[in-house]
């Protein structure tokens, strides 16, 4: 989310390794102090085209491409 | 699980029985919230503010107390203090104020008494002082510089502790280089827009029954779109344990959104504990509209370039999205609907704003139709500069599987494409606008979504299944529960019986929104079924002697080469034999719901005295992935459709200078009736959602989101007057025309 | 608080029951009779959650005192079928599917079963004005209207 990019220095698109989403934010929070728990707060993941709202456990491989997303809600 | 690429060959998906909860309804059985009463039940009113925004000074009830029949008066004092990060906190202040009346209706006491009439005499007798603050009451007072706060408390997310302010929520989202790209485009339309509040309008107000002991257990009885919410909330706003309440599921009377936050239940618990006895909560019509959700208004600007073919290269918008006095909605998604198009240049920036108004809520694909109806005018007006058909120019941009959303993650397989070849091609729109007319189209999408379900299913002894869910129905959802069991096991529709369960009979189930329950919910009652069917082929193994790899299930029966089928009666009927009661559970948290796209078609005519809008056709095209229930299917169309037509065309909150809604009741809040609309023609697409058993996506919300555009785009088309504003009713219709002419 | 005694025919059967003064019909009939199929929606008359029919005149049950029904004739939802058998109506609403959250359909089928009784074959116009002072939130009125035409041929075929 484009919020976020503050945390990365305008970075968008960010290469890291983990073999969960939550691993994965992990990383990024070492990278960019805030960007994790920024993440973990309000943000679901997109991954495979399918969002997933509590990503921490969904396990990724080298190839995945994560969407961090807003959360989505409903009427 | 996978989709079945051909849905033909289906024996009860795609039909349309009776509903189970039919015949209920319509000899007036069935039991909505306000339809339950306990022995010796007490009845509430409620205290209100008649300020936008005051700094609550006292709270007296010295004189209610002492009235006839008063047993027991909250206010915000006996609530406890939550964490300001706490996830309930702007609920809990919402039910109840502490200190400060963030809008006019805000709750600022609540009274039980004996009857409903001495209960509101004790309300009238509670004496408040107030000092009056200033109220702010639109985006741009709320987003001027030096602006009073509408809430002291609010802080926007995510940013760096500082002070408070009017913003909650900023997303700004961006591809490619929109200004360059607008810059280099052949043309370009740029346009200001702004939508007023509206309701939700569901005709059941909110009502519960409350039933709390000594012991510290209640039960709740309530009308909501989540059962397992309301206790999760009720717990948490009140600091009890979660599993201490059951909450059971009336029937619910249309939610739209509306319903999936909690107003009275908390309240009505701690009067039922001060009074020991059971408490009645019911609003009324005006308590309803001036303390419960609407939808947010809203202002935007739009701006689209296009190359002189029609291939839209940029787009530029600003929205802001006035909330109501907190800034905890989570619908600001919905201005991510703007990719229904590619779009390669994209820069997009979202604003949710504190107003002294009530909190909004969600209203079906929750602040989608705003953005839709400003994305889809200004591509209108390139059709019109472009000389294009609207639907030839939707078609050359339309979003794919694999496209962009605004947030940067692809489409999964969409059926946009479809749809709109589907309006093309439908009677509607190859039929000549009729003389005096004009037409309009539209699209939208939802984007939906999974979460979590459970659902039992027990097989009875008699062969017949009772599925248990935890998705409140509010549009028929039962009927598809039942259709996909009916489907998996074989057996007839009507030999099942669909339950909306208690918080203590099913497993947690998320609220039903997000167009979900059908997706979700019926994936996880299509899991129970198969789990079941593997039990019952290992039954009838034991039956037969045999493995149960040499069972086949056919058609709602064991096949074994050589011996007769068992039926799942036969089955059933020797469970106790064969290792007792047949039932299975699944439980879920789906991801995979599959947006619903949606294009919409009117012919209208513009009386030019009085700016009356007059729709004489109106065709909805959706995806609904997978139609379980066709006709359900088109009800939620149709009536997404017409909630569009009422939000375009009529509805809209008045307030007065101090923030007073000036039209709070069904007179002058007037939601379309029979005779402001003609038949609303549906045509089902149904491209199925892979990672639905069936294909299904859920339908529910996307058809509030085209109608809109639809309407602005025909009243257009019909009078050269771009109608930016809505509701684009008579006089704001009659005084563009004026200004034009 | 003082309680007027009224004496009328509800649904066929006479019925006695005691009321406040200020209560409405619809109170009464929810709250003293037990006949819950009439829904408060507004309490002012606007949405026709409340139909009954008062000597066969359709009318918002939340706008008559209960005092007013004495003598007269009232039938409620609960009345619509005739023993074990669905009013036509109340077939051709199951079947095509009119109703969804169901809340406001008592107050359709007995605003239906007026204008059905004023005028056995109304035209798509004359149901829709027939019907407009009923709200629906749900169905977008297509499919009530059409279970209306589909019960008014079933009524005239009979």
């Amino acid at each position: 989310m484009a919020e976020h990019r503050r945390f990365t220095g305008g970075e968008a698109v960010l290469e890291v390794n983990g073999a969960t989403v939550g691993a994965v934010i992990n990383e990024l929070e070492v990278r960019f102090p805030g960007l994790g728990a920024a993440l973990r707060a309000g943000s679901s993941a997109g991954i495979n085209g399918e969002i997933h709202a509590e990503p921490e456990f969904v396990a990724v491989n080298p190839e995945t491409t994560i969407y961090f997303v807003a959360p989505l809600a409903g009427g | 699980m996978t989709a079945t690429e051909n849905p033909t060959g289906y024996k009860w998906i795609g039909t349309r029985p009776v509903r189970h909860d039919g015949y209920e309804k319509v000899v007036g059985k069935a039991r909505f919230a306000a339809d339950l009463d306990l022995t010796g039940q007490l009845y509430t009113a409620y205290v209100r503010s008649p300020h936008a925004h005051a700094r609550v000074l006292s709270i007296d009830t010295a004189a209610a107390e002492a009235m006839p029949g008063v047993k027991a008066i909250v206010t915000g004092a006996d609530f406890p203090d939550l964490d300001p990060l706490d996830p309930n906190y702007d609920v809990s202040i919402n039910v109840m104020a502490r200190g400060t009346a963030l809008y006019h209706g805000h709750a600022i006491a609540a009274v039980a008494a004996l009857t409903k009439a001495e209960a509101r005499a004790a309300a009238a007798a509670v004496a408040v002082s107030y000092d009056v603050l200033p109220a702010v009451l639109t985006i741009d007072e709320a987003m001027a510089e030096g602006a009073p706060l509408a809430n002291e408390e609010n802080y926007q997310k995510f940013a760096p502790p500082g002070d408070p302010t009017n913003i909650s929520t900023h997303t700004p989202l961006e591809r490619g280089d929109a200004a360059e790209a607008l810059a280099g485009a052949d043309i370009v339309i740029e346009r200001e827009f702004d939508a007023a509040h509206v309701h939700q309008g569901y005709i059941e107000p909110h009502a519960c029954v409350v039933d709390a002991g000594l012991d510290g257990k209640a039960n709740v009885w309530c009308s909501s779109q989540g059962h397992f919410m309301i206790r999760a909330v009720t717990a948490g706003i009140l600091g009890r344990e979660t599993s201490r309440i059951k909450v059971t599921p009336a029937e619910i009377g249309g939610g739209f959104g509306g319903k999936t936050t909690v107003y009275l239940e908390p309240v009505a618990l701690l009067l039922s504990e001060k009074s020991g006895r059971p408490v009645k909560s019911v609003m009324t019509r005006e308590e309803v509209l001036r303390a419960t959700g609407p939808a947010p208004g809203c202002k935007m600007r739009v701006k689209i370039g296009a190359t002189k073919d029609g291939e839209l290269v940029a787009l530029d918008a600003w929205m802001a999205y006035s909330l109501g006095a907190f800034g905890d909605f989570a619908g600001m998604v919905g201005a991510m609907s703007v990719a229904s198009y590619k779009f390669p240049n994209l820069k997009l920036e979202a604003w949710g704003v504190l107003t002294n108004t009530p909190k909004t809520a969600a209203y079906r694909a929750p602040s989608a139709p705003h953005a839709a109806f400003a994305i889809e005018s200004v591509i209108d007006e390139i059709a019109i500069e472009l000389d294009m058909d609207p639907i030839d120019l939707r078609l050359k941009n339309a979003a794919v599987e694999g496209d962009l959303t605004a947030m940067g993650m692809p489409h999964p397989r969409i059926g946009f494409v479809e749809c709109l070849e589907a309006l093309k091609a439908s009677p509607h729109y190859q039929s000549p606008v009729p003389e005096g007319a004009s037409r309009g189209v539209a699209a939208g999408f939802w984007f939906n979504i999974g979460e979590q379900s459970s659902a039992t299913v027990n097989l009875n002894e008699d062969g017949t299944a009772t599925v248990l869910t935890g998705s409140p129905d509010i549009g028929g959802s039962r009927a598809s529960m039942a259709l996909m069991t009916a489907e998996e096991l074989g057996i007839d529709v009507y030999a099942i019986t669909p339950v909306v369960a208690d918080t203590e009979a099913v497993g947690f189930t998320d609220v039903t929104e997000g167009s979900r329950a059908t997706f979700a919910t019926g994936k996880a009652v299509v899991e129970a079924c198969r789990e079941l069917i593997g039990e019952l082929k290992i039954r009838a193994a034991t039956i037969h002697g045999v493995e149960p790899d040499q069972v086949e299930w056919i058609d709602g029966a064991a096949h074994v080469e050589g011996k007769d089928p068992l039926s799942l009666a036969q089955i059933t009927e020797q469970a106790k034999r064969t290792g007792g009661p047949l039932t299975a559970t699944a439980s879920l948290n789906a991801a995979g719901a599959g947006p619903s796209f949606a294009v919409h078609c009117a012919d209208v005519t513009v009386d030019e005295e009085t700016g009356q809008v007059t729709i004489i056709r109106y065709t909805a095209v959706q995806d609904a992935g997978t139609a379980i229930h066709p006709s359900y299917v088109e009800g939620q169309m149709q009536g997404g459709s017409v909630q569009g037509i009422g939000w375009a065309l009529n509805e809209e909150y008045i307030y007065n200078a101090d923030g007073v809604m000036q039209n709070a009741g069904f007179l002058d809040y007037r939601i379309p009736v029979a005779s402001d609309i003609p038949m609303i023609e549906t045509i089902i697409v149904e491209v199925p959602n892979p990672s639905h058993p069936y294909g299904v996506r859920g339908v529910g919300e996307t058809g509030i989101v085209p109608p809109m555009g639809t309407l602005g785009n025909a009243i257009r088309r019909a009078t050269g007057v771009r109608m930016t504003s809505m509701p684009m009713s008579p006089p704001k219709v009659l005084a563009r025309l004026s200004e034009n002419n | 608080m003082s309680r007027t005694h009224v004496s009328c025919n509800i649904n066929g059967e006479d019925v006695e029951f005691l009321t406040a003064d200020a209560s409405s019909l619809l109170d009464a009939l929810r709250n003293e009779l037990g006949l819950i199929g009439a829904k408060e929606g507004c309490g002012t008359g606007d949405c026709g959650s409340c139909s009954v029919l008062l000597d066969g005149r359709l009318v918002c049950s939340c706008l008559v005192m209960a005092p007013e029904a004495e003598g007269r004739d009232v039938v409620t939802i609960e009345g619509l079928a005739e023993g074990d058998h669905l009013h036509p109506l109340q077939k051709t609403f199951l079947e095509g599917a009119a109703l969804q959250c169901g809340i406001c359909t008592p107050g359709f089928l007995l605003a239906a079963k007026a204008l059905l009784d004023a005028n056995p074959n109304p035209t798509e116009t004359e149901i829709r004005y027939g019907l407009a002072g009923n709200l629906c939130r749900c169905t977008g009125y297509d499919k009530i209207v059409k279970a209306v035409q589909e019960a008014s041929v079933e009524l005239r075929g009979a």
